[in-house]
């Protein structure tokens, strides 16, 4: 089996000095991430009889251009006067970790399983002083036998995944080319359109009440972690396509989400005995609110789906359930939205204890599709061969991440990452609904 | 009100009593000469042109007389021309930039050091006082080697420093100066810390090929002010060997010396030093007087080992927990005092014109036979030099001989821009600071520069040059991207 060993550790800088006395202040949306942090693997391959070593040194500089760019990720937090968490932008620099992996890439992502997989990211607990602790950290291993594997870590109340993957992407543009294409922009989350204030305009109370629970009864700081096993599985576009035929779905994600779903409450309904398991979604909301997909900061927003409870078919419940999610998807519109920011921007006193959004009994599912992960191309025509994602850390029922496919895989393809117990796993991976669509295992339990 | 008039217009006056006394003084030859000259041309206009003939006439030149005088006149020619010492000049100079990705940032500098002596919050404090006050900037470098946490200050990755600035500075320098390196007579590098076998200076020979017959010399242990030891010693050598390059290379590596324990004297260092180096090329050939930027004028050297108290201000040892440094001890800036005013007293009457030397003469005779209480007469170096590379040791350094030498703000400002730019570079600060001045485009012909280095031992030295050509901005060097950025308000205290 394939073994990575650490060669060393490193701070990197960006290649201009930053203008002294430069803050950033965090939104609502970010700060009640605070519990949660990203982990992101991408897999390349490389060209063959190429140095091992080389292409790191490339990529380290490439990655100090690149901070010119970022100075919210090289800055630390600080709490403001009001408690709140804050970015200086500090010029400190990013931690980067490089490695060396036995055996090629290829023979790597065969045999890889969650744990293994993990080696190939650095993450360090937030210090007791977080103002020499680095947000973002930067693993790069390369395969003695061909390729790299580079696996980016960071606190999830600087970024979301959607903007971690375009600050690797924007990595990848300047290690080609030189230029970025689409560069970062920062500001706070915008106000309320004008026009949309109805009067007597009722705000969106379910989902301002799921934040509210968790905002009001935290799970203690110290969380037991059982052990949880992921899968990754993909589903081909024709195979997504009878899936969203078969529920009458708008896109991939309501139909894989709805397919999940029923298939984990299958598995865990063979312990607990009972209907669907509590479900939550959690979705980009850039485009709900008009920004730019280029905005640097949290977007992501959770929200319950509700179900009545009641033992049905197993074809009606997956139908059932693809409406309730694209109900809930449905009400999250710009309004509902802007009403949970508002309400959150009047009661974010949580400072001693954050909540954690992901961190109660609810399986999680959570829409990636729109990330352009295998965009980001660090050398000509080498393409990620695979995009793994992870939000840590992982508690409650578990969590399903509805992720893009490589290009060339059709446009409704998708890889999905599903997180849970380790005798779960195994189970759904042999569940009869979800073998009726076919999946492919990429990585599975050992 | 009435009281300060009368002192103004006395101190206007005196002004212009010392410019009067000083021109007086530094042309007194030519005051002799003139009414001299006057009075012979007119006596020889008034004889008139037949007289002038028959006088003439009346000397009877005897051929042996006449050939005699001529060998004479050869004679003592041949022995002034031959006894001259060589012109020695410095034909182009290339100083290290390192690679951006180098850079340190001083909130990296702190987290690291943080990271480093978790144990010791104590020694992390006193080296972020260090560096709040220190004068460097936010764009100083260290090598690859001191980035990783913890630092790892291998053998090999001190050698690969080496080879990065050696060759990029010899590189850059062949390039400028359109050199053959088998034209190369006379190597000499210094590098005070780091002294592996086969010697730098050998690793320099062997990646350009150099002639097998080539005069190499390595000088180590020899402190930051070895850069102008070396010169002193370059040019010793192309008196003796006509017609000959001397490549002179100045570094300070720092990848070993590292300290890596908690002792405050010792961590010092690891805040001021910085990565950097410079190559020289200088000749005693006669063509390269038309392309040479300097010519040497002095170099003094001072020497106060013989004091204990100056051996062991700068002295390298083991710590209580057995970890190598460089203690630097508290009376560093009065035993610097000291030997800057040796220094200055062996090359005061080199360099000083006659009416600064008159007056220190006079206000020496006055304190040991009048008064012993009148104040020491300082001369006023300004009027021998018009550029100073003071060594950017640290702001400390600069501070005391600004005020020592009475300076103004622009005379250091070289130095003081090039310590927030590079950080304390060791022996090749001089020559950034020169490059400063050039990029500044402040250098023109005949302009005289006074370099002083300080150095463990402890040593003062000077080097004087002289401008050989003017030298037109912009130039490629190490300021030439940040150039226009310069100069820098540099803060008492930056705040972390």
């Amino acid at each position: 089996m394939a073994q990575v060993s650490f060669i060393c550790k490193r701070t990197v800088v960006s290649t201009k000095p930053v203008q002294p006395g430069k803050y950033s202040s965090l939104s609502v949306l970010d700060r009640v991430m605070e519990r949660n942090h990203l982990l992101v693997v991408l897999y390349y391959r490389s060209k063959r009889g190429r140095e091992v070593g080389g292409i790191t040194k490339k990529l380290r500089e490439s990655l100090s251009e690149t901070l010119t760019s970022f100075p919210v990720a090289t800055g630390r937090l600080l709490k403001d006067p009001k408690e709140h968490w804050m970015i200086k932008c500090n010029d400190a620099g990013v931690r980067m970790v490089e490695a060396r992996a036995k055996g090629s890439v290829e023979e790597w992502l065969r045999n890889v399983d969650r744990e293994q997989e993990l080696k190939l990211v650095h993450w360090e607990e937030m210090f007791h002083k977080p103002y020499y602790w680095s947000t973002f950290y930067v693993q790069l291993t390369e395969f003695e036998e061909g390729g790299l594997a580079i696996g980016l870590s960071c606190t999830h109340l600087v970024v979301d995944p959607t903007c971690v993957t375009m600050f690797i992407k924007a990595w990848a543009d300047t290690t080609l080319g030189g230029k970025m294409v689409s560069p970062p922009l920062f500001h706070p989350l915008p106000p309320r359109r004008p026009g949309n204030m109805t009067i007597g305009h009722k705000p969106y109370t379910p989902l301002i009440n799921h934040y509210k629970s968790f905002i009001e009864n935290p799970p203690p700081l110290a969380v037991a972690l059982q052990r949880h096993s992921t899968a990754t599985l993909t589903f081909t576009d024709q195979m997504v396509k009878s899936c969203m035929d078969m529920v009458k779905a708008l896109t991939p994600f309501e139909a894989l989400a709805a397919l999940f779903w029923v298939c984990i409450s299958n598995v865990k309904a063979k312990k607990n005995g009972s209907g669907l398991t509590n479900m939550s979604i959690c979705s980009d909301m850039r485009k709900v609110l008009g920004l730019d997909k280029g905005f640097f900061g949290n977007c992501m927003v959770y929200n319950k789906v509700h179900m009545e409870l009641g033992v049905q078919e197993n074809d009606h419940q997956l139908i059932k359930a693809a409406m309730a999610i694209k109900e809930v998807v449905g009400e999250m519109d710009n309004e509902g939205i802007m009403d949970l920011i508002e309400w959150l921007e009047h009661n974010d006193n949580y400072q001693y204890s954050p909540p954690l959004m992901n961190g109660r009994d609810d399986l999680i599912c959570i829409n990636l599709e729109g990330v352009e992960s295998y965009m980001a191309m660090f050398e000509d025509g080498y393409k990620p061969i695979r995009a793994s994602y992870y939000i840590e850390p992982t508690v409650g029922e578990g969590q399903v991440i509805i992720l893009p496919s490589p290009a060339g895989e059709g446009v409704l393809s998708r890889v999905v990452m599903v997180t849970l117990l380790e005798d779960e796993v195994v189970k759904l991976c042999k569940d009869a609904l979800l073998m009726h669509f076919s999946p492919t295992i990429l990585m599975g339990v050992k | 009100m009435a009281q300060i008039l009368p002192l103004f217009t006395s101190s206007v006056k005196l002004k212009y009593v010392k410019l009067g006394y000083q021109y007086l003084v530094n042309h007194i030859l030519t005051f002799l000469l003139i009414p001299i000259m006057l009075a012979t041309a007119l006596k020889i206009l008034r004889l008139g042109p037949v007289e002038i003939l028959n006088v003439l006439k009346s000397l009877r030149f005897d051929l042996v007389q006449i050939l005699c005088s001529s060998f004479l006149v050869i004679f003592v020619a041949t022995v002034y021309f031959m006894s001259k010492p060589r012109c020695i000049y410095l034909v182009d100079y290339a100083c290290y930039k390192a690679p951006v990705t180098c850079r340190v940032p001083f909130a990296t500098f702190m987290e690291h050091s943080r990271l480093n002596l978790k144990d010791n919050p104590k020694s992390v404090d006193f080296q972020m006082r260090i560096l709040e006050r220190s004068g460097l900037g936010e764009e100083t470098c260290l090598p690859p080697a001191i980035h990783y946490i913890p630092p790892s200050p291998t053998m090999e990755a001190a050698r690969g420093e080496a080879e990065d600035v050696i060759f990029g500075v010899i590189d850059s320098l062949l390039q400028k100066t359109n050199l053959n390196p088998k034209d190369i007579d006379i190597l000499i590098v210094n590098c005070s810390l780091f002294s592996p076998t086969p010697s730098l200076s050998a690793m320099v020979v062997n990646k350009y090929k150099l002639r097998s017959n080539i005069k190499s010399y390595n000088l180590s242990g020899m402190g930051c002010s070895a850069g102008l030891i070396s010169i002193d010693l370059a040019r010793d050598l192309l008196q003796v060997h006509p017609n000959s390059n001397a490549v002179v290379v100045s570094t300070e590596i720092i990848t070993p010396n590292y300290y890596q324990g908690k002792e405050r004297a010792m961590l010092l260092p690891n805040c001021l030093f910085r990565m950097g180096g410079a190559a020289m090329l200088l000749s005693n050939k006669r063509r390269e007087r038309r392309r040479a930027k300097y010519r040497l004028v002095h170099v003094v050297r001072t020497h106060k080992g013989g004091d204990d108290k100056a051996y062991r201000c700068v002295y390298e040892e083991e710590d209580p927990q057995g970890k190598v440094g460089i203690n630097l001890s508290k009376d560093l800036m009065v035993i610097a005092a000291d030997a800057l005013k040796s220094n200055i007293t062996t090359i005061g009457p080199l360099v000083l014109p006659a009416s600064e030397q008159l007056l220190f003469l006079f206000t020496l005779i006055g304190r040991k036979i009048f008064n012993p209480k009148w104040k020491p007469y300082i001369p006023d170096f300004k009027q021998a030099f018009e550029h100073f590379c003071i060594h950017a040791g640290g702001r400390a350094v600069i501070d005391e001989l600004q005020k020592n030498l009475q300076l103004s703000a622009e005379h250091v400002e070289a130095s003081r821009m090039a310590l927030h730019r590079f950080g304390n570079t060791s022996s090749s600060s001089l020559w950034y600071e020169l490059s400063y001045i050039e990029a500044k485009g402040r250098m023109k012909k005949g302009d005289r520069v006074w370099q002083i280095a300080f150095g463990s031992g402890f040593k003062c030295n000077s080097a004087v040059w002289k401008c050989n050509r003017s030298i037109k901005a912009p130039t490629d060097g190490p300021w030439q991207d940040c150039i226009d950025r310069y100069p820098v308000h540099i803060p008492e205290i930056v705040k972390l």
